[in-house]
């Protein structure tokens, strides 16, 4: 292969899965913070080394660290838009309020009152918008996110759907869901210009929690806690952290990052209203080892993939760039539409390099491409190429 | 310092830097966006976030004509993390 094709980023895979990550990436639009600066206090509690830290409020997950079927709690990347609440903040989680609008019987009701209404546990692959930012060749704005920002969990928490039966439904008319964080915005700005107020289209309530529990554990103040809305199959930002009013609305937020932020264009272009916005995920996998180098011989191939909000029906892994493909095997349990799978292939690899990739496909067809086009922000990547990795076999 | 002063009280449509982001050698202490102390960003990163935004942080690229968004990366850059 010629080297002088592959893109500049390229190389830089590899290493971002390893602890020499000191500048993932040269450019002057990302520079992360030096590996081994400690961890920010709030995160205090997560796997010191497993991570990347592109500022105090962004995460990314050591791609090597990513492998197994759920992400533990620890490991999870960290994607705050503002800081995050405090215990002070919270007081008794089981005393925190969320405002239910747009229903028949619109209250405020309580943690303590969600948790006896119903239950449910689901499991979903937990993603930036920007996952991948950082494989663009164009300059962008914002964390040069690789591969790591994601994660597969579970939450546990009630159905939206249940609470708005026990509310009695929705209000005619109602075209949205509209979910808005609890963090208090300073004086001096414009609220709709920094707050997180996302609205998704209605029909994703049926699958969306609001969610007090991670994996098992009270949610982290970190994720969100004590109380997040979760839309399964949709990217973070609509994942709403701290959640203190879910409505149910005719029209959009009017908040920026609705209007504006999270919007896919072409680069150079404003973000704007008419333009797609980041909700449902789309088809990806990559490999998660090896990584650089492997010995010869047999050299088991692993990685993830997820189908966004379909099925996956198979991954495919390429050890020559893509030239010929050989289907991997599933390994681990289904746990639903929403979840990533983690996945195996065994090769017979000689001494040489290897650009090993692998490519998801859905029951519905869906399929990785190769190169994703890009867009201003740089958001949504999937395609395999640049997702690929060289790797020595000595 | 145009870029200081643009940091310190914003400019026509753009809030303060102040408001939301901690800088020492402005005497700055928001805490909604990043530590700027913390972060030291180049003037690349601080152009490319006020032109075009960065998650809720709006773009300014309209608000702002290139002028300050060079001065106000060029201040931030220089002083950050002293």
């Amino acid at each position: 292969m010629d080297k002088m094709t592959i893109p500049r980023r390229h190389f830089l895979v590899g290493a971002a899965g390893t602890v020499c990550t000191g500048a993932v990436v040269g450019s002057g639009a990302g520079s992360a913070l030096a590996q081994d600066t400690a961890l920010p206090d709030y995160v205090a509690w997560k796997e010191p080394g497993a991570f990347i830290q592109h500022s105090e409020n962004t995460l990314e997950t050591l791609r090597g660290e990513i492998g197994s079927v759920v992400t533990p709690n620890d490991l999870l990347f960290v994607r705050n838009n503002l800081p995050s609440l405090t215990e002070d903040d919270v007081g008794d989680p089981e005393a925190w309020t969320v405002s239910v609008e747009g229903v028949s019987d619109p209250r405020e009701i309580t943690l303590a009152e969600l948790k006896g209404l119903d239950v449910a546990q689901v499991a979903s692959v937990l993603q930036c918008s920007g996952n991948g930012r950082g494989f663009f060749e164009h300059e962008t704005s914002g964390s040069q996110w690789l591969t790591g920002a994601a994660g597969n969990v579970i939450w546990t928490g009630v159905p939206v759907a249940s609470l708005v039966e026990a509310l009695g439904g929705v209000a005619d008319g109602v075209q949205w869901m509209t979910g808005t964080g609890g963090e208090s915005i300073p004086d001096g700005i414009d609220p709709l210009s920094v707050m997180v107020e996302r609205s998704v289209p209605i029909a994703a309530h049926e699958q969306a929690l609001l969610a007090w529990n991670l994996n098992g554990e009270p949610l982290p103040l970190a994720h969100g806690g004590p109380l997040r809305l979760v839309v399964p199959g949709y990217y973070g930002v609509n994942n709403v952290k701290h959640v203190k009013r879910l409505a149910f609305t005719e029209a959009e937020t009017q908040a920026k990052i609705q209007q504006s932020g999270y919007r896919i264009r072409d680069v150079g272009v404003e973000g704007a209203p008419d333009q797609p916005s980041m909700f449902e995920m789309n088809v990806k996998s990559w490999v998660t080892q090896p990584l650089m180098d492997a010995s010869s011989g047999r050299v088991l191939v692993m990685g993830v993939a997820l189908g966004g909000t379909e099925e996956l029906a198979t991954v495919e892994v390429s050890t020559d760039s893509g030239a010929t493909w050989s289907e991997a095997r599933f390994t681990g349990p289904d746990l639903g539409p929403y979840a990533w799978r983690s996945f195996v292939i065994a090769t017979d690899l000689e001494p040489g390099t290897y650009r090993i990739a692998s490519r998801a496909t859905t029951v519905g067809g869906a399929s990785q491409p190769e190169d994703f086009p890009p867009n201003h922000r740089g958001y949504g990547h999937n395609g395999w190429s640049a997702h690929a990795v060289d790797v020595t076999v000595s | 310092d145009l870029g200081k002063q643009i940091f310190l009280e914003g400019s026509g449509d753009m809030p303060a830097c102040a408001v939301c982001h901690m800088l020492s050698d402005a005497g700055s202490e928001g805490e909604i966006g990043p530590n700027l102390d913390k972060l030291m960003p180049d003037e690349a990163r601080v152009r490319i976030a006020v032109h075009d935004g960065v998650g809720v942080m709006p773009a300014f690229g309209e608000a702002l004509t290139e002028a300050q968004i060079d001065a106000v990366a060029r201040y931030v850059a220089s002083v950050a993390g002293q």
